[in-house]
């Protein structure tokens, strides 16, 4: 059976996609499972490098992450994208080329990414300094139907992790929370427990 | 705006009594042992209502907290089996395969504070915060965010009285039980002032615990020990106050009720029997076992056509569903109608023992619908089903006074919920309310 999947997160800069994708990275290691995260801003620096930000170049910055994604997602790894992917076209092209894939919308209105925003980008883009700048001077299309929305401005980070993990497990993606069940000891108290009540 | 009623932010606050029957509620109100509940029941609202099915605390409270059938959340007892092995095993929280509507009240920014709701060990995230209930066993993997551990711990929170030395003391219970109903008072407080909520909810499982081991001091005013019951009820009626007067603070009286829930998960009566059913499918011809003292269905041989797990579930022993599996799946279908008939002759000194047999399709509805029991049986008040593997005698008497029953568990709500509701029906008017 195939282990591998993508784990896709868009949304705009500063809607929390790399916090989420490194907190879910955390929980995937520590249940035992292969994996790696293909940061949009890490990318830039590397596989991507010299692409600018018009649609085009856009565009080839997430088929290659997306065909990384494949690869990795074919032997067996869990590949986590966080990557802004403002088109929905090429999201989807990801989504049919890899086929295990999640996709997680992280919502973001833009009051709180205008406060978030700890190096001034929305500040400058709103005021003409940025061009092509996602959700300001350039177009941000949203998932039309993404496994998991997480709304950032009204949920805290455990609550938009759970939620992922939950999905994940109810995908049968990963195993349940704690599939090792319980201690052969925490088994034997729980049928003592429920002999006392007369439940078994 | 439809949250706010003019400067009030809409909140819902439930109160949970485990297996506390509609008539007993309705009585005990009426009599004056519950006076404080008895003031807003009194105006109308109490209605009888089903439990999921089983109806034991693990099946109704997931579906409470889901608003969906067994067949969708996936818990169908306290037990299940692997199908390979037939292994028991033991559900966990995150066995649940659909969201509660904690979480989805977290979707838009909601927040819940949970104590002691059964079949949510071991405590997992939520957006609030979550004390499990029954069957938790570490207060440590009970609490989530762990923030609260210390102070539950300062405090003695109690999970649940000591079942064991009941037997032997049964007046040691009642002290028990009003002891362990004290923590849970403070813990209540505690959690009420500590977590900004628009949900809350806490459960008193020693309702329970009474009427299983003592429902005669509950039923009956001539026990000796009913005096002492009443008082535990008094106690209680004292908690439900105290959340009521909280959740009204501040309110103005036309929003008397608004919001607020209380309700049980199952009802309650007296036991007169025991019903083995693996006793009685091992005389009928349906069951054989490997050894001759069968420790669990695992123990079960190949030939064997159907076998139950607590409480009244009853499964075809079929080929391509269990590892031993010997029913043709073409033969399965006429053999649960006579599995069924039967069943439903079953009696015990002429009187007869059985109220109900579901079948699978009747019980059970979505994805899951696979994994459920192809039968659920469901006991006449006074016979308590049992699916032990131990003891071959079908009607065996027990120590037990009280049995779970299924169609009289209770909800009083002022939310738009249907005229004859099963506890499922509760989460959608609980999550349009809060939006």
């Amino acid at each position: 059976m195939a282990k591998g999947f993508t784990l896709w997160f868009t949304g705009l800069s500063g809607s929390g996609k790399t916090t989420l994708a490194e907190r879910v990275r955390d929980i995937l290691l520590e249940r035992g499972m292969k994996v790696e995260v293909l940061d949009g801003d890490v990318v830039r620096q590397n596989l991507s490098k010299g692409l600018g930000y018009s649609k085009e170049d856009r565009d080839t910055n997430i088929r290659r992450i997306g065909f990384v994604c494949n690869l990795l997602t074919r032997n067996d790894v869990v590949a986590i994208a966080a990557a802004i992917s403002p088109y929905r076209a090429i999201r989807d092209e990801n989504r049919a080329l890899i086929g295990r894939f999640v996709e997680v919308y992280c919502e973001c209105d833009l009051e709180t990414l205008k406060s978030r925003d700890p190096k001034g980008l929305y500040e400058k883009a709103l005021n003409g300094e940025i061009p092509n700048f996602t959700g300001v001077n350039d177009p941000y299309e949203p998932p039309e139907k993404p496994e998991v929305v997480v709304n950032t401005a009204k949920e805290d980070i455990e609550t938009s992790v759970n939620r992922i993990i939950r999905t994940l497990e109810q995908m049968g993606y990963i195993p349940a929370g704690d599939a090792r069940g319980y201690t052969e000891e925490e088994e034997e108290s729980i049928k003592e427990r429920l002999r006392d009540l007369g439940y078994i | 705006m439809r949250r706010l009623r003019g400067r009030q932010k809409r909140r819902v606050c439930v109160v949970g009594l485990d297996g506390v029957p509609h008539g007993l509620l309705a009585r005990l109100t009426e009599a004056g042992v519950m006076p404080h509940t008895a003031a807003f029941v009194r105006g109308g609202g109490l209605r009888r209502m089903r439990a999921a099915l089983p109806p034991i605390s693990s099946v109704s409270w997931s579906s409470f907290m889901t608003g969906a059938n067994p067949a969708e959340h996936g818990i169908f007892g306290f037990t299940d089996i692997d199908p390979r092995t037939y292994r028991v095993r033991f559900p966990l929280f995150t066995d649940l395969r659909c969201p509660t509507f904690w979480d989805r009240l977290g979707e838009s920014g909601r927040r819940c504070a949970v104590l002691n709701q059964p079949a949510t060990y071991p405590a997992r995230p939520i957006p609030g915060a979550l004390v499990s209930g029954f069957v938790a066993l570490e207060l440590s993997k009970a609490v989530w965010p762990r923030q609260h551990l210390a102070p539950l711990e300062r405090m003695g929170y109690r999970i649940d009285v000591d079942t064991q030395r009941v037997r032997e003391d049964p007046d040691g219970l009642l002290d028990d039980l009003l002891s362990t109903l004290e923590t849970r008072r403070r813990a209540a407080a505690y959690l009420w002032d500590r977590e900004e909520w628009d949900y809350y909810e806490v459960v008193v499982t020693g309702t329970d615990r009474l009427h299983h081991f003592l429902w005669q001091a509950v039923d009956d005013a001539c026990d000796p020990r009913h005096q002492r019951a009443m008082a535990y009820y008094g106690a209680v009626d004292r908690l439900v106050a105290e959340v009521w007067d909280r959740f009204h603070q501040g309110r103005p009286p036309e929003a008397e009720g608004e919001g607020f829930v209380l309700l049980s998960d199952h009802g309650f009566a007296g036991v007169r029997r025991e019903v083995r059913l693996n006793a009685w499918l091992r005389e009928a011809g349906y069951l054989f076992y490997k050894t001759a003292e069968p420790q669990s269905v695992a123990d079960i041989a190949p030939e064997t056509r159907a076998f139950a797990l607590d409480p009244g579930r009853i499964y075809i022993n079929a080929s391509g569903r269990f590892g031993a599996g010997c029913v043709a799946p073409e033969d399965a279908p006429a053999l649960r109608e006579e599995l069924a008939a039967r069943l439903r002759e079953l009696a015990f000194e002429g009187e007869p023992a059985i109220e109900h047999v579901f079948t699978r399709e009747e019980a059970f509805c979505g994805p899951l619908v696979d994994a459920a029991p192809d039968l659920v049986v469901i006991g006449r008040p006074g016979f308590d089903l049992k699916a032990t593997t131990r003891g071959q005698q079908l009607f065996a008497a027990t120590h037990f006074q009280g049995m779970h029953t299924w169609d009289d568990a209770l909800v009083w709500t002022r939310l738009p919920i249907p005229e004859q509701p099963e506890i499922a029906d509760l989460a959608r008017p609980i999550l349009e309310w809060l939006r």
